[in-house]
């Protein structure tokens, strides 16, 4: 029943892309973002692309998957696309339709735009499709450390989120026997009005909040009961490290920064 | 009103990276009034083919046909199905969420559209029947109940419904030797009253003891079939899938071996009590 809720949607394997350290590939993923919002020419979109393109490859995420997640904000793309392409007003029109004005300029600035959301979403996508939450949260926690200085309690957030994580499946799961059980009862959670499907909601609302409690409660004994405490002092179990392929992948995004920003101060 | 199983075949998150058949043409008839226990280790499919016999999930090949009505076809009201065959899941007293015991247990009856002098009678009669004090507990909330009394609520939330088939995924996990056998002793009790029963269980005493018929289940397939006198006389094969004999079984087989006359396919303590005593007793009194 729930099967159409995906969250974190870690494709595992055991690429080089996949092997990456977690922080080395989110700071090239800032870099990306940066990349995508600076280029300018053909050239430019070339570079990108190829960039992309020679990253997915090396992932060995299928393409399918990739334009999967794009899916969802197919409508955001088209639509970003119409409005550049209907308002843009430049010196070369190409088509004149009562009020409806399309100029050379236009089309060029809508296909860019929508090439440039495309990107980012694809770009994002891979990190998180060859990246698990685990690896992205440990990756989140080291980069902020700094935080510390200003006494942003960085490890209990990246604890928090790591927590969360780890539960999201697990409440999915418990919704869908919930659901189930219910529904075993007669329950109906599809037809009726609205504020019959709110009060539908009411059976398996409670006791998911009743579950979610009682986990909580029994996983902060469980962590006090293990010593747990805090941030100072804590060693890891899996150490980062940065490798030959990281310094690879960085030196090839910087070549196409370079080449990105070299296109847009020439033109 | 039998349950027909028809080469059913489940296979989860299809054509996904993670797809996982949990069933592979399983085959099965259930028929009235029998007590039908499904053994198989965990991930073998129990839960997925318990879960195809109410229709709660749909068979991606093959079907299931409760009282003539086919799950697999989309135009079957589905609601008709679950009215005859009720399902208790692993801890039900997870699904509890009224204010009060009644209102939990009347939750299902209200479903099926009846009215209210019918709801009253099926919420005391749903009490009696897994042996809560009516009156006394009818005004508590469901939340402040012990852990076997709440399962017990859960499970008269089922009943309620008057189900023809009782399908109990593991009634007794998480109770205690007390609280099990009361359980179990209900269950039996609504057995003979003509209730069919299937039972998932891990216990393989309570199964020797209370099924007519045993279905093991291995991988997602149907790897045994019968009696638990057939089922369990097979004991390597079972030990093989990861599931155990019940004790009684294995000591007999043990005294065979030693050479002693008892025979090996024993599996109720009544059995081996009378083999015991066919082999030593001679009436010689206490030892």
């Amino acid at each position: 029943m729930l099967k159409d809720i995906t969250l974190g949607q870690y494709y595992p394997g055991d690429s080089v892309v996949h092997r990456l350290d977690p922080r080395v590939k989110m700071i090239l993923m800032i870099v990306y973002i940066v990349m995508v919002f600076l280029v300018q020419g053909f050239l430019g979109y070339v570079c990108l692309a190829a960039f992309l393109a020679a990253a997915t490859l090396l992932s060995h995420i299928r393409v399918k998957f990739l334009l999967r997640s794009i899916r969802p904000v197919l409508f955001i793309v088209v639509f970003t696309f119409l409005l550049n392409i209907l308002f843009t007003r430049g010196e070369h029109p190409i088509v004149e339709w009562g009020i409806l004005r399309i100029y050379w300029e236009g089309v060029r600035f809508a296909v860019f735009m929508s090439l440039r959301l495309v990107f980012l979403l694809a770009g994002t996508s891979l990190l998180t499709l060859t990246t698990s939450p685990m690896a992205l949260t440990d990756a989140l926690e080291r980069l902020l450390k700094p935080l510390n200085a200003v006494h942003f309690p960085v490890h209990e957030m990246a604890m928090m989120m790591t927590i969360a994580l780890r539960f999201i499946p697990t409440l999915l799961e418990e919704t869908d026997k919930i659901m189930k059980a219910q529904t075993a009862r007669g329950a109906d959670f599809d037809t009726g009005n609205l504020l019959q499907r709110a009060k539908a909601m009411v059976p398996l609302l409670v006791p998911l909040f009743v579950g979610a409690f009682r986990r909580a409660d029994e996983l902060a004994m469980a962590m006090e009961a293990r010593c747990y405490h805090g941030g100072r002092h804590r060693t890891r179990m899996k150490v980062l490290h940065v490798g030959r392929a990281d310094g690879w992948a960085c030196c090839v995004t910087a070549a196409t920064l370079v080449l990105i920003a070299l296109e847009r101060a020439l033109l | 009103m039998p349950v027909e199983v028809r080469d059913l075949s489940h296979v989860y998150n299809e054509d996904s990276p993670f797809s996982a058949a949990a069933l592979k043409g399983v085959s099965l008839t259930i028929a009235d009034g029998e007590f039908l226990a499904v053994i198989g280790h965990t991930g073998s499919g129990k839960s997925t083919l318990i879960q195809h016999l109410n229709g709660l999930i749909r068979p991606t090949g093959g079907t299931v046909v409760v009282d003539g009505m086919d799950i697999a076809d989309k135009g079957t009201n589905l609601r008709k199905v679950r009215r005859r065959v009720g399902l208790v899941f692993q801890y039900p007293e997870y699904q509890l969420f009224e204010e009060t015991v009644h209102k939990d247990i009347a939750f299902g009856p209200k479903n099926l559209g009846l009215d209210n002098d019918e709801i009253e009678r099926r919420v005391e009669e749903a009490c009696r029947l897994v042996g809560l004090p009516y009156e006394a507990v009818r005004d508590k909330s469901p939340f402040e109940l012990s852990g076997g009394q709440k399962r017990r609520v859960a499970i008269a939330g089922v009943l309620a419904m008057e189900p023809k088939v009782l399908i109990l995924d593991e009634p007794t996990a998480g109770l205690d030797p007390a609280g099990r056998d009361s359980i179990l002793e209900r269950v039996q009790e609504w057995h003979r009253a003509g209730t069919t029963i299937v039972m998932v269980s891990h216990s393989m005493e309570d199964v020797a003891r209370l099924a007519d018929r045993i279905v093991v289940l291995d991988h997602g397939e149907k790897a045994l079939e019968g009696a638990p006198r057939e089922v369990f006389a097979d004991a390597e094969r079972l030990t093989k899938m990861g599931l155990d004999v019940p004790a009684v079984t294995r000591l007999a087989r043990e005294l065979n071996d030693a050479g002693l006359p008892v025979p090996r396919d024993l599996y109720t303590i009544e059995e081996m009590e009378a083999a015991l005593l066919a082999a030593f007793g001679k009436g010689e009194g206490g030892c």
